[in-house]
């Protein structure tokens, strides 16, 4: 009926009628109800054309409209919608339906248009100056002798090596006898140890280990082969310290030994190792050499990684790591003297090995340029700091 | 051992440059330490190893050079002229100790001219480094670098009686080497007397004595050449700390059927230069000669050890050259490359070293290449492990990395009075016997001791902001065993926080240990905090850690007086604990943790501001509140701490929050009501505290 429009067009001015039932409103046909939401959707359309697109506007127009107790829609609901006769609750559903719809998606617009009107404002007040430091929670970091023993454990690992780690503190037995090393052998020489001042009733004298070779021992006197271990450790020697000299230093130890290790198996093991610590273009070479502990022995040379075994540095110069030989030498290894399966029961006839000794001080020196090993265990935290 | 190249182009006909056959040489097992090009050619430094004396002389550099190249080796055959007088008739030898003196030759050579040498003698001699003396003396020293065999010359008319003993020293007894020095000789060694025995005339293998040196008006020479034990050569150079270019041959082993040879090229060497005559025959006192060993090497042996194959003809090649004469002497000999391909071998007299199979497969494989054998990888048998405790350890180190330490490394030689600074009493040090100096004569029996002097660097360097860890070990003795203890030891100081754009720095206190030390105790379960602890830290700022009531260590700042030792103008904080038993406790941790469903409630704070007595503890007040057994307290913080202004004196203010949560329900007004008087009703009946507000 159109007296309900007429009624609301020239009462502008009376109550919300959306505090009203429709049937206070006298309102009774399809029309006059497309004509009061029409009315609620222009009343909407004003009251948000008003204002500036804010976040606190935003929020004042989505509690008008959308609150749950008082809002516009609520009361429509509750108002027209509820109380309607069921020959209009079906029109008064749509068009609310409708109305809510508008709204929401109005809303949504104001709200993009709020934030960027905000964003715009705080782009000069509140932004971030990204070249300013954020707050720093200092982390610590690993020593680089751990971190180059961290690595070539892993490398050895992955191939099946166990870790094991042994005394420093030794018995001459152990680091040298049962190595095939007697008394008064040149070898001893090379080795000045550190021994330790023990009460008269000691029965045997006690040294630092001047390498982890005794843990070649110990293992094969505790397991039956296979074998397949390395020993990170600190060993000693007494010499004067310099800058390639400390009288402490680390090595790891291999030792792999079983029914049928061969020298081939040696050096592929060096090489897949040494590839995976420099790079896979690095070559290998291997220069007999002799310890009383392995037979054959063996020097194991890199070819400079750093000149790129050319012996000549990228400035045209020498190159500084490899001092023109462009061959490094890396460590000593060689395959498991027979004489020292002797001294741990293992039969030489049936059983093969290798071993080796890697002085990780020199490697990490190498690696990372360091010119001084006492760096390595001064400790000052601006070395600590360039390896986090 | 200095190798001159055209020395040794006497015995082997080589045509490669210095350069490439240093590299050969280098490959197939002597070290080299480079090529020089001197005033006398070129100059290869050769690093022989202890067990190759044979390559302390040209000849046998030569021996190697002609087994790379294939190239045939020139013998050596001194023919000097011999007059008809014998020298048996001039010269008696006798030893006295067989053991330690297998041969003993003596030649004698009659009205020598003393001179200097040549100019080819001393360009030679130049060339590896020895200063020529005289043309006799000269001689000696030319010998032995060409055949590597030592020598020694005597003024034969300074020889008592023209005799010769061979003996063990005596004691007390003395003599003055050729040095000039005079030295006090041990029972065990090896001595050269003369006449009735009673006058040293030289170290057997070492040295000779200065009475019977050779000297401008000598007239007639006894050349002695000889071969002495090398065990007691070693033992006697280290006795004597007297390292000689003789004690090094004889003492890594000689060869004694060269000591007939060298003293022969000697006396022609003599007549050849001083002129004179030499007495026919050579006396020779023999009693140590061996008869060669026989070796043997299979393909079988080799195969198993090097993993690759060798052709017979290079077996046979290699170890011909190098003296070991091959024979087959299998069945199969007629087949080539046959797998019972057996070799015997005999052992050179100046390969003494080389006794077993496994020697000589060494010698095919280094002269064959080893480059040749080609590298694999072999396959693992069984599962490799990590530490013990490698996990425990990991989450431990990272832990503390994420707390700003960082790791250190350190040498454990200190200096005894700072270790004693933290030693606990009744602990035994191990001390060195030998140590380079008074500051490393101990390893440290704690952590501590280093971790104070890495701080003490950092400070002296300008770096006063450190926080630092050590995963290290100390060391102790129990009698005569040593007990090797794994530890971890912190050390911090300087700033707790860093001054920043958003906030002002702060030192660093002993509640950042603490603090530090509980969020590392949290992977173990967590640490128990008692009072007390040892004399090096601080008596109010110091505490105990325990672990499951096991006691493991301490933590606090560190005590005034020691502070001073180190001259810390500031503030430095240290703990230590056994690494060992934490990291069984992670692990034991690890295994006992399980899920705790979360609450399904929302839990309730509620502040209680608390006027305590000076002295209460906040333990003493968790305490209280836990004895009333309420289930549905979940939590008890200390959230505010404070004194003075309007607390009264002997009071302190401490502001309690407690969390109430219920797994049943939401806990109600009423209740958390009830729990709140009770709680109030304890603090005040147990502990005379006053509430102020809630």
């Amino acid at each position: 009926m159109p007296f309900g429009v007429i009624y609301i067009a020239i009462m502008p001015n009376i109550e919300n009628p959306t505090e009203k039932t429709l049937a206070a409103l006298t309102i009774n046909d399809p029309l006059a109800i497309e004509e009061l939401f029409a009315n609620e959707k222009a009343r909407f359309d004003k009251q948000l054309a008003a204002k500036n697109p804010d976040e606190v506007n935003y929020a004042l127009m989505k509690n008008a409209w959308l609150g749950r107790k008082a809002g516009v829609l609520t009361l429509i609901s509750e108002n027209w919608l509820k109380s309607a006769p069921p020959t209009l609750k079906p029109i008064v559903g749509q068009s609310l339906n409708q109305l809510k719809r508008h709204i929401e998606e109005s809303l949504e617009l104001f709200w993009v248009a709020a934030e960027k009107t905000s964003e715009e404002a705080a782009s000069t007040r509140d932004r971030v100056d990204l070249s300013l430091p954020g707050v720093i929670r200092p982390a610590g970091s690993h020593h680089l002798i751990r971190q180059v023993f961290q690595e070539i454990e892993d490398i050895f690992f992955s191939i099946g090596f166990s870790v094991v780690e042994g005394p420093e503190i030794e018995t001459p037995y152990y680091n040298f006898e049962a190595l095939n090393i007697p008394e008064f052998h040149p070898v001893r020489d090379d080795m000045d140890t550190f021994y330790l001042e023990l009460p008269k009733s000691a029965t045997t004298p006690l040294l630092l280990r001047t390498h982890t070779s005794p843990m070649q021992i110990r293992t094969m006197e505790k397991q039956k082969p296979p074998v397949r271990v390395i020993v990170p450790g600190k060993v000693y020697r007494r010499d004067n310290p310099d800058a390639t000299h400390s009288f402490a230093f680390h090595q790891i130890e291999g030792l792999a030994v079983d029914a049928d290790i061969t020298f081939c198996d040696f050096t592929g093991t060096i090489e897949y190792f040494v590839k995976q610590f420099f790079g896979p273009s690095v070559k290998t070479r291997f220069r007999p050499s002799y310890f009383p502990f392995t037979e054959p022995s063996v020097e194991f040379d890199v070819s400079c990684p750093f000149c790129g075994g050319i012996g000549t540095a990228a400035s045209g110069g020498t190159c500084s790591k490899c001092k023109g030989a462009a061959w490094i030498e890396l460590f000593g290894a060689g395959m498991v003297d027979p004489a020292v399966y002797g001294f741990v029961n293992y039969d030489a006839k049936k059983v093969s090995g290798f071993a080796f000794g890697i002085g990780i001080d020199r490697l990490a020196m190498l690696k990372y340029g360091i010119d001084d090993i006492q760096v390595f265990f001064q400790n000052d935290v601006r070395f600590l700091k360039q390896f986090p | 051992m200095k190798v001159v190249y055209t020395w040794l182009k006497d015995f082997v006909d080589v045509t490669a440059t210095p350069q490439e056959l240093a590299s050969r040489l280098a490959l197939s097992g002597t070290n080299i330490g480079g090529v020089e090009n001197g005033a006398h050619g070129a100059v290869i430094e050769a690093e022989v190893s202890s067990n190759r004396p044979d390559c302390l002389g040209h000849l046998g550099i030569a021996r190697e050079v002609g087994a790379i190249y294939k190239l045939p080796v020139k013998p050596v055959l001194p023919k000097p002229a011999e007059s008809t007088a014998k020298a048996s008739d001039a010269v008696r030898v006798e030893i006295q100790t067989p053991d330690l003196c297998g041969r003993f030759t003596a030649r004698v050579i009659r009205n020598v001219k003393i001179q200097p040498s040549p100019k080819w003698l001393k360009d030679r001699l130049e060339a590896t480094g020895v200063a020529s003396i005289s043309n006799v003396v000269d001689v000696s020293n030319y010998v032995m670098l060409e055949l590597g065999h030592p020598l020694h010359t005597f003024d034969y008319d300074k020889v008592r009686d023209h005799k010769i003993v061979v003996r063990k020293a005596r004691p007390g007894e003395k003599i003055r080497t050729l040095d000039g020095i005079e030295r006090q000789l041990d029972p065990n060694l090896c001595m050269i007397s003369d006449g009735d025995s009673s006058r040293a005339v030289g170290i057997g293998g070492i040295m000779g004595g200065a009475e019977t040196e050779i000297s401008f008006s000598t007239k007639n020479v006894l050349i002695e050449c000889a071969w002495f034990e090398p065990v007691a050569v070693r033992r006697a150079a280290r006795f004597l700390k007297l390292h000689t270019e003789a004690s090094t041959r004889f003492g890594r082993g000689a060869d004694p059927e060269m000591a007939e040879l060298a003293s022969r090229r000697a006396a022609e060497l003599i007549l050849q230069l001083a002129g004179g005559e030499l007495l026919s025959g050579v006396v020779d006192v023999y009693p140590g000669k061996r008869t060669p060993k026989k070796i043997r090497v299979t393909r079988a042996e080799l195969l198993r050890v090097m993993g690759a194959d060798v052709p017979d003809k290079e077996v046979e090649s290699s170890l011909s050259a190098l003296g070991f004469a091959p024979i087959r002497i299998d069945q199969n000999r007629g087949a080539e490359g046959s797998i019972l391909a057996t070799w015997e071998c005999t052992q050179p007299s100046w390969r003494a070293e080389v006794e077993r199979e496994i020697d000589l497969i060494e010698e095919i494989a280094r002269i064959y290449g080893l480059d040749k054998f080609p590298p694999r990888l072999p396959a693992a048998r069984q599962g490799a492990a990590r530490l013990p405790h490698y996990e425990a350890e990991t989450r431990l180190r990272e832990r503390l990395i994420g707390l700003g330490y960082r790791e250190i490394l350190t040498i454990p030689h200190v200096a005894e009075e700072r270790d004693a600074l933290f030693r606990p009493e009744g602990v035994a040090p191990a001390r060195l016997s030998n140590p380079l100096s008074e500051e490393a004569s101990v390893l440290r029996s704690n952590g501590l001791v280093t971790m104070a002097a890495a701080l003490e660097w950092n400070l002296n360097h300008g770096q006063r902001n450190a926080r630092l860890f050590e995963i290290g070990r100390h060391y102790r003795l129990n009698g005569s065993d040593s007990v090797e203890t794994p530890v971890l030891t912190l050390g911090a100081t300087g700033e707790g926080r860093q001054k920043n754009l958003y906030e002002p720095s702060r030192e660093f206190s002993f509640a950042d240990l603490k603090g530090d030390l509980d969020s590392i105790g949290a992977l173990a379960g967590s640490f128990e905090w008692h009072e007390g602890g040892p004399a090096w830290l601080h008596p109010a700022r110091r505490g105990r850690l325990q672990l499951r009531s096991n006691e493991i260590g301490a933590a606090g700042q560190l005590a005034r007086q020691v502070a001073e030792k180190f001259k810390f103008r500031q503030d430095v904080f240290l703990a230590e604990f056994d690494l060992d038993r934490f990291c069984s406790a992670v692990r034991a941790a690890k295994e006992a943790r399980r899920y705790e469903p979360l609450p399904r409630f929302p839990g309730v704070e509620r502040d209680f501001s608390l006027l305590l007595p000076d002295g209460t503890h906040f333990s003493s007040v968790v305490n209280a509140i836990q004895a009333l057994n309420i289930s549905e307290i979940s939590g008890i913080e200390a959230a505010d701490l404070f004194r003075g202004k309007n607390v009264p004196a002997g009071k302190y203010s401490l502001l309690v929050r407690i969390t109430f949560q219920s797994r049943e329900a939401t806990l109600t007004d009423a209740q958390i009501g009830d729990y709140s008087a009770r709680i109030v009703a304890s603090l005040e009946n147990n502990l005379g505290a006053q509430l102020r507000a809630q």
